[in-house]
């Protein structure tokens, strides 16, 4: 397969910081959901799919037989985090960023004098691999910009990986970009090559795509994500028929929205995640606070650089989603469909129905347990366990792992509070939030607002790594 | 009092908790001590470690309690900390009292000891999860492929088979250097699944002339220009990359040299 491409001549050095850069906004490089040994090679069998691909194989212990290398883990591993604190798990690239597209929020778009380049195949399997063998990376994310067709940077990509996996025998971890508007066939023949896949949704409802993509079309991206969601079930149910049956995309599919570059309020956009979470049975879904990259009348001016803090609030309220049994209908609705500025989305909600409150923690069921601020999955499950031997006191409820500062208004120990308290909203709000900041948001602690968008840039609250690094493991 | 005096290692403690059961002395009365602290009215006991004793423990254990809480206990053992001999005898002891079942011996976390040797095993467990990640290798002259770690637990037992899973076709070298202690895993191309792995100890092993393969700076350069360009300047966080990625691994990792 030929296709023209400029820089011919540029050092993999060059290709690489170029590539890199442009994939670098893209948020979704987890090496989860997958548990494979090193020696289950299901790539690694010959024959089977794809023979008489040209790719000649070399029986073990022949002269240049290849090294196989890789497994997975479930919980996957971080092998580094760059200056912004993200992880680094994935070598995250871009088969190239020439695209024919004219996306106003990206920085590859067709109208950007921006350098270009494109990695040979090859180019790409040799740097997995040699960054493999380091254990600098756990694997491989490709994604690209498109040349051609969708169909026709789909096939590239395809190939790519299928020669990183049966020529270089690669068993790690690797998660590709399903490209919308891509022939159907292509996409699943990559399924069965990959660990995760995923499409982005890029923004959170059909108008601001329309606005600021418009090359991309909402029906384009949800048929590729139905599509996979179907091979999945599918696999599944041979996958138990037959145990050695290969397997489609194992580690699921994913997804993320860019946040802040249009009018989309937080319920609107946490309803979409809860849609694609139920009606796509979707692993995850990222939230990828807009930067500006180019400069467009489109595109909103952020004078307090990106909304970080409403990234921050909808990462939480994803975990309350997919682990503590809440809704988006709970969280917010269209009366109040900000999140607040000062109190993460589980305090919000529990101040608001202090009815439910106290919690007795000897007796509560787990699902009332994990309603509690301060109290996350792990610790609701060594309490549900310990209680079974004794009866719990504050002492016993802070070596496990209770957030007593936040959790004492709102539970008690054998009928008792920590302190003597008083169940009001206003009195327990003025308590969990510090007194810094209510001065800083211009207000006495007595009553407390919603984040509005116009908000964005005036209270841009630092968010403390602390908070982050819950947020990061889910521990809200 | 009873005072059983161990080794640091995992043979010599499951020895002694042996000898506590085969001496039928009552669990309150013993403490197990890595030191040589004289104490008041207590009789001093040396243990000896005995590989068919620690092979019956380990039965029980593994039988009684399942392989996560086995993992678990021996990931507790493998903490610095100088009371973890007593912490993990008492769990043991008390679990193999209340006969608690395959998962559930840590879960009375109200207890001291259970409390203890779970958050010993914890912050091994994190220490080891943590290298899986951030151990760095280069390659020496001749395709071997050399490591260096200083780990605050001993964690080179449980990260040996994780690597030798990854690269069962790499000759490759963990050298733990606070312990002296190096993992080898050796290539073996004839079969993927019988690679093997071992642990050396001894000072002065390592020598000193050993030249890094012509390809490594070129690698090691790509990979550093990948990490500085992979991060978004205006998200620029340090607090938080200091939080998920503590200076004390720095050391020895190839984008922070």
């Amino acid at each position: 397969m030929e296709y023209i491409i400029s820089g011919q001549n540029q050092s993999i050095m060059e290709k690489l910081s170029i590539l890199t850069d442009a994939a670098k906004y893209d948020v979704a490089c987890t090496s989860s959901g997958v548990d494979r040994r090193g020696n289950d090679r299901p790539w690694d069998k010959g024959g089977g799919r794809g023979s008489g691909d040209g790719i000649p194989r070399i029986g073990a212990g022949e002269p240049g037989r290849v090294k196989g290398m890789g497994n997975c883990a479930a919980a996957g591993i971080c092998h580094s985090f760059s200056s912004d604190g993200r992880c680094i798990s994935l070598l995250k690239i871009l088969l190239t960023n020439e695209c024919i597209y004219d996306c106003k929020y990206c920085l590859n778009r067709r109208s950007n004098d921006v350098p270009r380049a494109t990695f040979t195949p090859e180019e790409i399997c040799t740097l997995t691999l040699e960054f493999y063998r380091r254990n600098y990376i756990e694997g491989l994310f490709l994604s690209s910009g498109i040349i051609n067709s969708p169909t026709f940077t789909m096939e590239l990509i395809c190939r790519t990986i299928y020669l990183l996996r049966v020529k270089y025998r690669f068993n790690g971890y690797i998660h590709v970009k399903a490209i919308p508007g891509a022939d159907a066939e292509v996409i699943r023949q990559t399924g069965f090559l990959v660990d995760r896949m995923s499409v982005n949704l890029e923004l959170p409802t059909t108008e601001g795509l329309r606005n600021l993509a418009p090359n991309k079309h909402r029906k384009n991206i949800l048929t590729p994500m139905r599509q996979i969601q179907n091979g999945i079930t599918q696999n599944k149910d041979e996958i138990t028929v037959y145990r050695h049956a290969p397997r489609f995309v194992a580690g699921g599919q994913s997804t993320q929205m860019i946040i802040g570059a249009t009018q989309e309020n937080d319920y609107q956009i946490l309803s979409v995640a809860e849609n694609l979470y139920r009606k796509f049975e979707l692993k995850r879904v990222f939230y990828s606070a807009f930067v500006r990259v180019n400069d467009d009348k489109e595109l909103p001016a952020l004078p307090g650089g990106p909304p970080l803090l409403r990234e921050h609030r909808l990462y939480q309220a994803d975990w309350l989603l997919r682990f503590y049994g809440f809704e988006a209908g709970e969280l917010l609705d269209e009366r109040r469909p900000y999140f607040n500025v000062m109190l993460d989305p589980k305090e919000d909600w529990a101040v608001r129905h202090l009815e439910e409150f106290p919690v007795e923690i000897n007796r509560a069921s787990y699902e009332k347990l994990l309603r509690v601020p301060g109290v996350g999955v792990n610790s609701a499950r060594r309490i549900v366990a310990a209680r079974r031997s004794c009866n719990l006191s504050f002492a016993d409820l802070k070596k496990m792992g209770v957030v007593l500062k936040r959790a004492l208004y709102f539970i008690t120990c054998n009928g008792r509070m920590m302190y003597p308290t008083k169940l009001e909203e206003d009195y327990i709000v003025r308590n969990l939030t510090d007194k810094q900041q209510r001065i800083r948001f211009g207000s006495d602690g007595m009553s407390y607002r919603q984040m509005t968008l116009f908000d964005d840039g005036m209270f841009q609250r630092d968010i403390s790594p602390t908070e982050q690094f819950r947020t990061a493991v889910g521990q809200i | 009092m009873y005072i059983y005096r161990c080794e640091d290692t995992l043979e010599s403690i499951f020895t002694a908790i042996y000898n506590v059961y085969e001496d039928k002395h009552s669990n309150d009365e013993v403490l197990l001590a890595l030191d040589d602290e004289p104490r008041l009215f207590a009789v001093s006991l040396e243990v000896v470690a005995d590989g068919v004793k620690v092979e019956k423990v380990v039965r029980t254990i593994r039988r009684q309690f399942g392989e996560t809480d086995y993992r678990s206990l021996c990931l507790a053992l493998a903490s610095p900390d100088e009371e973890k001999a007593q912490a993990v005898y008492k769990t043991v002891a008390g679990g193999l009292v209340t006969k608690c079942k395959e998962g559930h011996l840590f879960d009375n976390l109200a207890d001291d000891s259970v409390n203890k040797a779970f958050k010993l095993a914890r912050s091994a467990d994190r220490e080891y999860c943590h290298l899986r990640g951030f151990v760095r290798f280069e390659e020496l002259e001749g395709e071997l492929m050399y490591s260096q770690i200083e780990p605050k637990n001993n964690v080179l037992t449980f990260l040996m088979p994780h690597f030798a899973d990854r690269f069962p076709e790499e000759n490759f070298i963990i050298h733990d250097i606070g312990r002296n202690l190096f993992g080898i895993h050796r290539a073996d191309n004839s079969d993927i699944n019988e690679s093997a792995w071992c642990l050396v100890q001894g000072e002065n092993m390592w020598p000193e002339n050993m030249k890094i393969s012509s390809n490594e700076i070129k690698y090691q350069e790509l990979f550093k220009g990948f990490c500085s360009s992979i991060a978004i300047d205006s998200r620029r966080n340090a607090a938080l990359q200091r939080n998920m990625l503590p200076l004390h691994f720095r050391e020895f990792m190839t984008e922070f040299r």
